[in-house]
């Protein structure tokens, strides 16, 4: 696994294979992951703005998982540049207090046989307010497109906000895309559930909020990280 | 002097429906009650009240338990005071497994009561123990709470998480609905290995050979309306198994 230290600009040559770590980004990053490549990316990110810029080419994978924390916009872009690129993008994005994100994604399927795949889940408490914009783009001409996104957010206090743009532009047939978007509430059962076990309601709470964001970091392979990712998340939901 | 646990004139409803009418109920320390009543008599919403579910709005009455006042505590509160309920139609928590459930229970209870958290060798035993008696595979410990699961499996994790939190109040709602023939009687073997002084179960059933063969209570009650219209003991099962409900329902409209 590598670290990656405020890149801007990062190449993984054909075939090879790549494990990347970010914690602390410049204000844009561009990679190019060429033919055959297979990268697993993991990034923290809040505070300032960032834009991400990937190009994943022939039958390629790129896998990527970032952890939002606080204020700052993310930007993201991927090009499936060659037939048969891959690309998974997941977010996890935790703001309190009086945090404002607006977290962007664009997926521009620009080859036949590419596959997408994004589960984007937030949690905002206090004042709040994120806003994922999340675009699918799928030229008419392309074909054998699989493109899925799935946006998810809890609202944990009132005053807490959250906003959905989605942006599919789908001009071709062949193709499947499932896309959605749910933002609600802690389930009051599942809470009552819980407290009628001597849970507090504050921890179980916390515990469903937890169980809810792993289903993202859970999918993060490295034992480390993935742990290193839950303890900022929790921290982050402690707020 | 009012009993372990005493309902007085209990009236309680959900949005603008009245569902408890002025129940009365009182079980002593040790006891074994039977609810029968018909479908949608308040059976479900007597075991919730009693449990705090914010859904119902108490109007009315008391509920005394171990001298002190129920209604005024939240739910985690009776729980810790050792009120458990197990649900007719347990609750789904996709990514909380049983164990992790199981472990925060315990050691908020062990919070409130000041004490260290159970550490993982004490807490291993104490699942592996009672999952062994109660049929339950560390599969279906690992798997998320009720996530996937038959009715009969649902009921039998019921029952396990009451063994593994070992409460002084029972309520048991149609926890023999959905098992088969085996199951029951594991269940019912459950309550039978959890029968103490100290403790009491309410059961409710509409399986009168189970309450008969597996549960043997000390008293029996009807609801209907959402008040108790009959009391006594098991032979109040044979009425209710002869002649249904017809009776009680005319007694609680008149
Ligand atoms: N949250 C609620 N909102 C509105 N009505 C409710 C609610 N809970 C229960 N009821 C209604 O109150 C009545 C009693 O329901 P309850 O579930 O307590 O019956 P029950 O005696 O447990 O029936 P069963 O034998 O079918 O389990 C029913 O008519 C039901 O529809
Ligand atoms: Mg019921």
């Amino acid at each position: 696994m590598e670290t990656l230290v405020k890149r801007e600009r990062l190449t993984v040559a054909e075939n090879e294979n790549a494990v990347f770590i970010e914690r602390e980004l410049a204000d844009r990053l561009e990679i190019d992951v060429k033919a055959g490549a297979r990268v697993k990316h993991y990034r923290l990110h809040g505070g300032a703005d960032n834009a991400l810029t990937v190009r994943i080419g022939e039958n390629a994978a790129y896998e990527l998982v970032t952890l939002h924390l606080g204020n700052g916009d993310l930007s993201m872009s991927f090009d499936l540049a060659g037939e048969g690129a891959n690309c998974r993008s997941d977010v996890v994005y935790i703001l309190s207090g009086d945090e404002k994100s607006v977290i962007a994604s664009d997926v521009r399927h620009n080859a036949d046989k590419t596959v997408s795949a994004q589960l984007v889940k937030g949690a905002v408490g206090g004042r709040g307010h994120a806003a994922f914009q999340g675009g699918i783009l799928i030229p008419y001409d392309k074909k054998e497109i699989d493109g899925a996104q799935q946006h998810r957010a809890l609202l944990l206090s009132r005053d807490a906000t959250v906003e959905a743009v989605p942006r599919l532009e789908i001009y071709a047939d062949d193709v499947k895309c499932a896309h959605g978007s749910a933002i609600g509430t802690l389930n009051q059962d599942q809470l009552y559930y819980m407290r009628t076990r001597g849970i507090d309601e504050t921890d179980a709470r916390a515990l469903l909020t937890t169980a809810f964001l792993n289903e993202v970091l859970d999918g993060i392979e490295d034992e480390s990280v993935r742990a290193e990712f839950e303890r900022l998340a929790d921290e982050g939901l402690k707020k | 002097m009012t009993a372990w646990l005493e309902i007085n004139d209990l009236r309680a409803k959900a949005g603008d429906k009245t569902i408890l009418n002025g129940l009365s109920l009182s079980i002593d320390a040790g006891e074994v009650h039977v609810i029968m009543g018909p479908n949608g008599s308040g059976k479900s919403t007597l075991s919730n009240v009693l449990c705090g579910n914010p859904h119902y709005e108490v109007t009315g009455g008391s509920v005394t338990f171990k001298g002190e006042d129920l209604l005024k505590l939240n739910v985690e509160e009776r729980a810790r005071l050792g009120v458990f309920l197990a649900f007719q139609s347990p609750v789904e928590i996709p990514g909380v497994s049983m164990a992790t459930f199981m472990k925060y229970a315990l050691n908020a209870r062990r919070k409130a009561a000041g004490e260290k958290e159970l550490d993982a060798v004490g807490f291993m035993k104490r699942i592996k123990v009672r999952a062994q008696a109660l049929n339950v595979s560390d599969e279906m410990l690992k798997r998320p709470v009720n996530v996937g699961f038959s009715g009969g499996e649902k009921k039998r994790l019921e029952t396990f998480q009451m063994a593994m939190l070992e409460p002084d109040f029972c309520i048991l709602d149609e926890m023999d609905s959905g098992m088969d023939v085996d199951a029951v009687k594991v269940a019912g073997n459950g309550v039978k290995i959890m029968r103490s002084p100290e403790r009491s179960f309410l059961v409710i059933s509409h399986n009168i050979k189970f309450i008969r063969e597996q549960i043997m209570p000390d008293k029996v009650h009807v609801l209907a309306n959402g008040r108790v219209v009959a009391d006594g003991g098991v032979e109040l099962l044979d009425e209710v198994d002869k002649n249904g409900f017809a009776g009680f329902v005319k007694e609680a409209v008149a």
